[in-house]
């Protein structure tokens, strides 16, 4: 027993190694990971494989040393460790390396075996284990949506005038056009007594339909696509407002991840600590 | 005109005083006291009172400054020690929590950095009371788990009951609070999460605190290396409240609203 334990420590010191070494490596040769290639339909089609693949594991479990590897605790607190380190040096650098392999390769590392680990623990001889399938779940549904969604969001920025427009730029600097025109019917700037601002609102138009723009206060024109009111500009007598499109079609498969984990965490302070 | 944080000393002084009578009347008697229960609710009302006040003074919730996050920590400390009493009976932990909830009013007193009452159009949403205050009652749990956790480094006694209760109450607001941040951000500026400096930190925290409870789980038992464990998760913390404020990496940060 105690051979097997050590064993499964020296798997974890060797994973670290050659995921470090491994990242590194890629990073030095191709910089960070270009999420476009992965956009729709190719991360379906590698999540619908990795799953597969982590089903068959999960099956073979009896036999298969990686999949007995996954499920340890060794595993868990290794993922656990792995990620708070990560996030630590993210929260030191000025740009977040969300595209770093490194980074990228322990966040599919933890997923997987937090898959393994749903498989196994969602239900036990007295049924469903509600605290342990809510919050496992909700992360499931969180991280898949945060790490194979990334591909699929878009972020753009239009510039609305009174002239109905289309055209929209992303963050990298390519020109798209939208599916719909947006003109800007006015833009309101209030102000508290000291003289700070209280409010800032775009009355705009998408192909004839009045919506309002606020602060905290999106429009969403279509499914996973949501218009924010970024910033303005003021050219003269007129003024410029700078919306901000997200196309995120993962949005709510994110959302319904963190309603669950909301009420994992729920249920963890209504029973408290199993004694 | 004495208003706001003007008479903010008088409060805390009171505050403070209830504080150690309610501390010095659970420490003295071996059973519950009842007497030490009444003046630990007392206290957390008089900081509650001056909250109250300053609500109503600046036309806003208290909930900006990193002053007036402090002062609800004070109320939150208060509040988790009297819960805490209420419920488990601990003789000490009232004095942890005046102690703790003095250290932050003192240095309100000492540094109130006042603020005007306009609330920026960032901060105008249906999420901010929430987010913050959950986050503050779960700062407040987690102070009490990390006390306890020194307290048993170095006296080697069992808190074990305790500090379980109060880290998977912590935890639970913990997430919570974290959870409605994502939501706010989302509706905010359109990303449930974007690896800003705060969240990077508030992820880490969130990291290190699940390592506690698994490690429970698992079977681990409160030895030298799992107080270091919640004491650095609480450092953590620390750094996700206010330290991000100081670190270059913040510099861009969407979430330094206080300067």
């Amino acid at each position: 027993m105690k051979i097997y334990i050590s064993g499964y420590t020296l798997t974890t010191l060797l994973l670290v190694l050659f995921t470090v070494v491994a990242a590194l490596l890629l990073e030095s040769v191709a910089g960070s990971v270009a999420l476009d290639i992965f956009a729709f339909p190719m991360n379906l089609i590698l999540m619908l494989l990795w799953l597969t693949l982590l089903v068959e594991l999960y099956r073979d479990r009896a036999k298969s040393v990686v999949a007995r590897y996954l499920l340890s605790t060794q595993a868990t607190i290794f993922s656990l460790v792995a990620l708070a380190v990560g996030t630590i040096v993210m929260g030191l650098q000025t740009e977040p390396a969300t595209t770093s392999y490194l980074f990228l390769a322990l966040i599919f590392f933890a997923l997987s075996q937090l898959t393994m680990v749903i498989f196994r623990g969602w239900r036990d001889k007295s049924g469903v284990r509600w605290l342990f399938t809510a919050s496992h779940l909700g992360l499931w549904l969180a991280l898949v949506a945060g790490f194979w969604g990334a591909p699929d969001c878009k972020v753009m920025r239009v510039a609305v005038s009174e002239e109905p427009t289309n055209r929209a730029i992303y963050i990298n600097g390519m020109v798209t056009s939208l599916d719909y025109n947006i003109a800007l019917e006015s833009f309101k700037i209030d102000y508290f007594d000291n003289g700070t601002p209280s409010l800032y609102q775009a009355d705009v138009n998408i192909d004839g339909k009045s919506v309002v723009l606020a602060v905290n206060h999106p429009y969403s024109p279509a499914f996973g696509e949501d218009i924010y009111l970024t910033s303005f500009e003021q050219e003269g007598q007129s003024v410029v407002a700078i919306l901000q499109i997200v196309r995120q079609p993962w949005k709510w498969v994110m959302f319904s991840g963190i309603l669950l984990l909301i009420v994992g965490a729920v249920l963890m302070f209504l029973r408290g600590p199993r004694r | 005109m004495i208003t706001g944080w003007n008479i903010f000393p008088y409060f805390a002084l009171v505050a403070a005083l209830v504080g150690v009578g309610a501390a010095v009347f659970s420490a003295k008697s071996k059973s519950h006291s009842v007497v030490a229960q009444l003046l630990a609710y007392l206290s957390t009302a008089v900081v509650g009172l001056f909250i109250v006040l300053l609500w109503v003074e600046l036309e806003r919730p208290p909930l900006r400054t990193m002053g007036e996050t402090r002062l609800w920590y004070s109320f939150f400390l208060f509040a988790a020690g009297a819960f805490t009493y209420a419920r488990w009976h601990y003789r000490w932990i009232l004095s942890f929590s005046t102690l703790l909830a003095t250290v932050f009013m003192v240095i309100n007193v000492v540094k109130p950095e006042i603020h005007d009452s306009s609330l920026m159009p960032a901060l105008q949403s249906v999420w901010f009371i929430p987010h913050v205050s959950i986050y503050m009652f779960s700062y407040a749990l987690l102070g009490c788990a990390t006390l306890l956790s020194i307290y048993s480094l170095f006296c080697r006694q069992s808190v074990e009951e305790a500090v379980d209760k109060l880290l998977y109450g912590g935890i639970a607001f913990l997430t919570v609070g974290m959870l409605t941040g994502a939501l706010w951000a989302k509706e905010a500026w359109g990303e449930y999460w974007s690896w800003d400096a705060k969240e990077s930190w508030a992820a880490a925290t969130w990291l290190l605190y699940l390592l506690v409870i698994h490690l429970r789980r698992f079977g681990k038992g409160y030895g030298r290396g799992m107080c270091l464990l919640i004491v650095i998760a609480f450092l953590a913390l620390q750094m996700c409240w206010y330290g991000v404020n100081y670190l270059p990496s913040a510099a861009e940060s969407v979430h330094t609203y206080n300067r």
